[in-house]
């Protein structure tokens, strides 16, 4: 089925707050799904593959430790949400031309955003690669060079960097204004979705959205 | 004599000031408003209007097709005719049967397009649209008033303009949704549209023709019953029918989620404002031209009708504060320099909320080639300004937290009432709506729209932290996340966030609703609860087919021969 980009925001949004994450990274997520679809490529199916997976850790199991070379979790593996706000918080370390490496990252696709998002913010070229990936931004249409297709969708990666570029390469990425959801991705994102929504009670319905006047006149 | 010759600083009203809830519900329209620029394009682009099909049987059931012509493109309101069963009658969200139902068209539907859309605009929320549609609602006879014209008209005779008044619509739109929901276009789409640039063009649109088709309907309704007999309605009559609307809690949160749509809106009409104050002389024309509004304005306030206690106290302070500027006019110095400036500072010191924010509403009305401009900054790219600045100093982030949000670090929030509400989305209708916090089990449910609790928590845990940056932060307190961002928006936007507490137990979310609608171009406010307000659109405009001959733009407040109607 055809969405709108506001309605997979939105919908990804609300799964990644239902999935456990605070309301300013969930906000990131929706909008990182959004930028992806935009791309033309699978950032709904990614999520609904991340969260079931990420279900019940905490924060501090899968964020990333920015003190140690190359970033990484203390519990194996980086939450891409985490390690993507850590990231931009940071594009003033890319903006001075450091690389920023990470090891074994989940669902690396859900990192492009952010580091589009940090080449804005820093000002300068950027790309981020790992095997089989290389997607370089700069003011202008992103670039992809994608060798290996399976690599865009894998599970994790162990070794991921964003680093600083002279010029971009590959194939300009087209945009996209709409996405067809697999209803197997829809029905997962919906399910996580549900856990921000309070289940009615008598007195929500009575008063929560404001009756009591006849409002049929 | 020196010192009046010196030029006064006129600056910007502070955020603190315009940022409070009683104030912004205290708003009227102006003509910055979204429905009177739309009039204005249209106008001033000689937009063509035809309805190429109306197709609809003695029992009220069938479509119809408004098309309007922009210069680069057409659109189209299709709209959907039912037999609702009175019992099945509610404007609530959680109505699943209307009157009328529509859907706003990117170009001329052919009969495939139909034929799709009749499968589920009807069906609005559990219907699905798609990328050619840009926006989808619907609309319930007024009981009052429907049958009652369509009773008068069948007989041969025009209804009673007293009645009219008493309610001022045939139909009531009970939403309007635009911006890529249930499937529709986004607003993002649209982007290279000249006509959509300005908020809510779609909707405004699609409200404008639908006025237009429940007019045409309600004589095509007495026609079918008496052919021989019925009348059409006497023009004048005609226009005094707006469309009615009904909007709840939904809309309230959509101010606090689009911080730099919120920052733009008022910021333009303080902008508006401060350049009329900042005026050394008025010239006689403006003069004339703004007590004739002010006059009108003063019918307008006796016009408006609440059954809403609040309501009922604000207007009778707008009622006197608009007799005490017709007052005040009679000896008013206007050749003084700044006049504008000294008849502002006048009405801060003498009217109420409701007539110092009619008041601005008036200063604006004779300065169009003043203020006009500022409509091309009311929309917003919220994006530009949503990334967190995690180089910022923490110490940096706590002085923005302490000037933005230092009406929320006076609070007590262990005391109840500062946090007696909560906003949250039901899962029975998926709309936001707002709970008692200490008596329902509602907090794991919690969204985030009450902006100064949150600031005062992460304040307490900058307080209390060593990092040295925002980033470090955050990183510790991933929970901060929302609000450090809205926080260093604030910073950067100055009325993109409301100085007042959203979750308090006396909060009335009706603020917010007539702020928004205020920005809409709506009149007639009228809360049915805390909660819901009903409003009035384009009542007294010129119909499509009028644009052409007559003024755009001198509708919304009443004219002065009507005076003693």
């Amino acid at each position: 089925m055809s969405w709108s980009l506001n309605e997979i925001e939105a919908l990804s949004r609300k799964a990644a707050r239902g999935g456990g994450m605070d309301w300013g990274l969930a906000e990131e997520t929706g909008k990182a799904v959004r930028w992806l679809c935009a791309a033309g490529w699978p950032g709904p199916e990614a999520l609904a593959a991340l969260l079931p997976a990420q279900d019940g850790v905490t924060w501090e199991a899968v964020r990333p430790r920015t003190d140690t070379d190359p970033w990484s979790a203390r519990d194996g593996i980086l939450c891409p949400s985490a390690a993507g706000a850590a990231l931009t918080d940071r594009a003033q370390t890319l903006a001075y031309g450091h690389t920023i490496a990470m090891a074994a990252v989940a669902r690396p696709i859900l990192l492009i955003p952010y580091a589009a998002w940090a080449a804005d913010l820093a000002e300068r070229p950027l790309c981020i690669r790992w095997p089989g990936v290389t997607v370089t931004f700069d003011s202008g249409t992103p670039r992809a060079d994608i060798p290996d297709p399976a690599s865009l969708t894998a599970a994790r990666t162990e070794t991921l960097e964003i680093a600083p570029v002279n010029e971009t390469t590959g194939q300009p990425v087209a945009r996209h204004t709409r996405a067809d959801l697999p209803a197997d991705t829809a029905r997962t994102l919906t399910a996580f979705a549900q856990r921000t929504y309070a289940p009615g009670t008598p007195e929500s319905r009575a008063t929560g959205a404001g009756a009591g006047l006849t409002d049929n006149d | 004599m020196m010192a009046e010759a010196e030029t006064p600083t006129i600056a910007l009203r502070t955020p603190e000031t315009v940022m409070k809830l009683a104030r912004l519900g205290a708003f009227h329209q102006t003509r910055l408003s979204f429905m009177r620029q739309l009039l204005r394009r249209m106008k001033a682009e000689q937009w063509r209007f035809e309805i190429p099909v109306f197709d609809i049987d003695s029992n009220g059931i069938g479509h119809a097709v408004y098309v309007a012509h922009a210069p680069g493109h057409s659109y189209s309101l299709i709209a959907f005719s039912h037999d609702l069963p009175p019992e099945q009658r509610s404007d609530r969200v959680i109505a699943t049967a209307w009157d009328a139902t529509f859907t706003l068209f990117d170009g001329i539907p052919d009969e495939a397009d139909i034929a799709r859309l009749a499968d589920n605009v009807p069906r609005q929320e559990a219907g699905r649209i798609t990328d050619r549609e840009l926006a989808l609602s619907r609309a319930n006879r007024s009981v009052r008033l429907w049958d009652y014209v369509v009773d008068r008209l069948a007989a041969g005779k025009q209804p009673d303009a007293r009645k009219i008044a008493e309610v001022g619509y045939l139909m009531r739109t009970t939403a309007v949704y635009g911006s890529g929901k249930f499937g529709a276009a986004d607003r993002d789409a649209l982007a290279d549209r000249p006509e959509f640039q300005a908020p809510f063009q779609v909707e405004m649109l699609s409200v404008y023709l639908t006025r237009a088709f429940v007019m045409d309907l309600v004589e095509h309704t007495a026609r079918m019953r008496a052919p021989e007999r019925a009348l059409a309605l006497d023009p004048v009559l005609r226009r005094r029918f707006g469309i009615g609307n009904s909007t709840g809690l939904g809309m309230a949160p959509f101010l606090i989620t689009h911080p730099a749509l919120l920052n733009n809106w008022v910021g333009a009409r303080e902008e508006a404002l401060r350049r009329v104050r900042a005026l050394p002389e008025a010239p006689r024309a403006a003069i004339s031209a703004f007590r004739q509004t002010a006059a009108r304005a003063r019918i307008h306030a006796h016009g408006w009708r609440s059954d809403h206690p609040g309501q009922q106290a604000k207007l009778e302070d707008l009622r006197a504060d608009m007799i005490a500027l017709g007052d005040h006019l009679e000896t008013a110095d206007m050749k003084a320099p700044y006049p504008w400036d000294r008849l502002w500072r006048w009405g801060e010191a003498t009217l109420s909320l409701e007539g110092q924010e009619q008041l601005v509403s008036l200063l604006l009305e004779p300065h169009g080639e003043l203020v006009d401009d500022l409509c091309e900054t009311m929309s917003a790219d919220e994006d530009e300004n949503w990334r967190i600045d995690g180089a910022m100093p923490l110490s940096r982030l706590r002085d923005i937290v302490e000037d933005i949000y230092g009406w929320a670090l006076a609070i007590d929030w262990s005391a109840k009432p500062a946090q007696a509400r909560i906003w949250y989305t039901s899962e029975e209708k998926l709309e936001p709506r707002m709970g008692e916090r200490f008596d329902e089990p509602l907090s794991p449910y919690e969204q985030p729209l009450g902006p100064g609790r949150d600031a005062a928590l992460m304040h307490g845990d900058i307080t209390a932290s060593d990092a040295p940056s925002v980033a470090e932060f955050l990183l510790k307190h991933p929970e901060h996340r929302h609000i450090a961002r809205r926080a260093q928006i604030a910073a950067k936007l100055p009325y993109a966030e409301i100085r007042d507490n959203t979750i308090d137990a006396a909060v009335m979310p009706i603020d917010m609703l007539r702020m928004k609608l205020s920005f809409f171009g709506a009149c007639h406010f009228d809360p049915r609860s805390d909660r819901w307000v009903r409003i009035n659109m384009y009542q007294n405009a010129p119909f499509p087919e009028d644009l052409a001959r007559n003024a755009a733009d001198d509708w919304t407040l009443p004219r002065l021969p009507e005076a003693g109607e």
